[in-house]
């Protein structure tokens, strides 16, 4: 990504999805450090924590214990420190309702997690390539 | 007057149009006019010193006699209709209602003047049968029938209105009505009587309406009651037809239960194909990516045989993510409601014969022009692809043909797509519709067993039905209909998406 020095935050309970994220980042080069939080509960704590870095993109499941995905968006999209950070759900959901909710609340994209890891991995690159390009607010 | 002179007063009997007798003190006719003559049908002779009972029917003349002895008694006279109902006997036997007036006369004799009154006994017995069969009606009614006069006392009260308000007609006749109204309604049933006759204005009557009334216990139940209007005799009543609804109520109640447990059903298997997508596929995702990276990362320590495992693996997880990807269009189809548009068939069809990227040997025709239909694209977009792609994944010639034709069959349009691949079996028909059901072993062709059954659900949601004619060996054609109307079959009751 582009401003290495920033982390990327992976909201992500499955322990081998965040496996899978960390080797396909590792794989594309992607530099920056991975932030990862199992719920939306967790995520809120650590960004609303001035003593912790904020992260230049959050990578977020929809399906969580404690708090998922949408209710996470939710509170983020209406906080005016956290609504400026990106946002790509990165899900199993092929749920219309969920896709319609997520862009609702302002994500900046909505990714399918294929089961084939090599498709994972082109996903994750797909990503990568778009907030490589992409000019983010400082 | 000159006229009158002379005359005797037997002139004055003879003229008379009622039949007239003088009888002695003995009840022996000793005078008769002529109208008495016609009306017993006896000539004058054979009615003089007749004692009078042979004129009426034998079975009353004991009594008459004791009558005639007691007026002798005490004269008087007596003016018609003055409540006696008399019959004469005529000579022939036949008998006749009538009216008699006595007057008495010197010497202890009697003047008798006799009217039938057959005709209007008649309308008397006509009238009376209508009211009793008017009364019968009201009493043997199934409603409650109440009339009410336009202060809101209860007039009538019928046997029916007894059984289902528990009160005699005794306990409410002449008391308001509204003792048979529960709160609010029995504060304020004055007040609305009040404002129908101060301003005409019809919010029940002739109209009809469900309202609660209240029994005599206290209990409230439903009903439908109409309420019409009447004069009788310059009074203004109001008739209230009361019909006990406690049933349909009750029915309609269940019904309602019903609906919202089915509701409940629907939404629950909403969130159970949900979970199926979500919660099945994590794991299974994480089965892939570890067996992905056995390959990645521990290739050299593994022989052949132990990649070959591997690789099977990868495989079943594709097909299982298959599967649930398929359990989830399934449910998807009447659960998620898509608008509708003009679709046009030839476009669709030249989209999906593109996406399907047909190898070389199969060539796919389209006979002639196919029809716009107002329609939801994705569904009908996916009837014609899994019908196509069945025809290429299963062709089995050298040169494989796929013909898709419709033919605006009256009311629907009939839809086919034929192939010359290997044919199905006739035995095979039902099974093929029907979820997960494959003919070729999994691993010689990768099918979820899902396409025909989502095309069958999708086609008879629009109200059409879908059907096949094979031969083994030289092709099969799917048919199926869509109907020109009313293709607003597939509606689900609160689409959101």
């Amino acid at each position: 990504m582009k401003v290495t020095c920033k982390s990327i935050m992976l909201v992500e309970d499955d322990q081998v999805d965040t496996m899978t994220v960390r080797r396909a980042l590792k794989e594309l080069h992607v530099m920056n450090p991975l932030q990862h939080v199992e719920n939306g509960e967790e995520a809120l704590n650590f960004l609303r924590n001035p003593a912790n870095p904020r992260p230049c993109l959050i990578l977020l499941d929809l399906n969580m214990p404690i708090m998922g995905g949408i209710e996470f968006l939710q509170i983020a999209k209406h906080d005016e420190s956290l609504k400026g950070i990106p946002v790509v759900v990165l899900t199993t959901s092929e749920e219309q309702e969920d896709k319609v909710e997520s862009f609702q609340l302002g994500v900046a994209g909505y990714m399918r997690k294929p089961v084939d890891y090599p498709q994972f991995v082109e996903t994750i690159r797909t990503i990568d390539a778009y907030w490589t390009i992409s000019e983010l607010p400082q | 007057m000159k006229v009158l002179e002379g005359k005797d007063p037997l002139w004055l009997l003879g003229s008379a149009a009622d039949a007239m007798f003088i009888a002695g003190p003995d009840g022996r006719i000793l005078a008769a006019n002529r109208a008495a003559e016609t009306l017993f049908g006896y000539a004058r002779e054979a009615l003089l010193n007749t004692p009078i009972e042979s004129l009426i029917p034998p079975r009353f003349r004991a009594a008459h006699r004791a009558q005639r002895t007691d007026y002798a008694a005490h004269p008087a006279s007596r003016v018609m209709g003055s409540g006696f109902d008399l019959h004469g006997m005529r000579k022939d036997g036949t008998e006749f209602a009538a009216d008699v007036s006595l007057s008495p006369l010197e010497d202890g004799l009697v003047l008798a003047t006799v009217h039938d009154i057959t005709r209007r006994k008649r309308a008397e017995e006509a009238l009376s049968e209508q009211s009793a069969r008017l009364r019968a009606i009201v009493d043997t009614a199934v409603d409650a029938i109440i009339t009410i006069d336009e202060r809101g006392t209860i007039d009538s009260f019928n046997p029916a209105a007894e059984h289902l308000f528990g009160y005699a007609p005794s306990e409410v006749l002449g008391k308001n009505v509204s003792l048979l109204m529960p709160s609010p309604y029995h504060e304020e049933h004055d007040g609305y009587l009040q404002r129908y006759l101060a301003t005409g204005e019809k919010r029940i009557i002739g109209i009809g309406r469900e309202v609660v009334a209240q029994r005599k216990d206290g209990t409230a139940f439903p009903i439908e009651l109409a309420v019409s209007e009447m004069r009788v005799g310059g009074r203004r009543l109001f008739t209230g037809l009361v019909h006990d609804i406690t049933q349909r109520k009750q029915a309609q109640a269940r019904q309602e239960e019903l609906i919202r447990e089915l509701e409940g059903a629907n939404d629950e298997l909403k969130n159970f194909a949900y979970i199926v997508s979500h919660d099945l596929k994590a794991p299974l995702r994480g089965i892939g990516s570890l067996a992905d990276w056995l390959v990645a990362d521990q290739a050299e320590k593994l022989d052949d045989e132990g990649r070959e495992y591997l690789r099977l693996i990868t495989q079943r997880v594709r097909r299982m993510d298959g599967l649930i990807d398929g359990i989830l269009q399934y449910s998807r189809v009447g659960r998620v409601k898509e608008t509708r548009v003009e679709v046009d068939l030839n476009q669709l069809l030249r989209d999906a014969i593109d996406s399907l990227a047909p190898p070389e040997h199969i060539a796919i025709t389209v006979a002639g022009a196919l029809p716009t239909i107002r329609t939801e694209k994705t569904r009908i977009q996916q009837v014609f692809q899994n019908l196509l792609s069945n025809a290429i994944k299963y062709m089995d010639k050298p040169h494989g043909e796929i013909r898709i034709d419709c033919v605006g069959a009256g009311e629907g349009w009939e839809f086919s797509v034929s192939d010359n691949g290997p044919g199905i079996e006739a035995r095979h028909f039902k099974r093929i519709f029907q979820l997960f059901q494959t003919l070729a072993p999994r691993d010689r062709v990768e099918s979820t067993g899902v396409g025909l059954a989502l095309v069958k659900k999708i086609v008879e949601l629009y109200g059409g039905k879908i059907w096949l004619e094979s031969k083994l060996g030289e092709g099969s054609t799917f048919f199926f209909t869509l109907p020109k109307r009313g293709q607003s079959t597939l509606t689900t009751r609160r689409g959101s998406q």
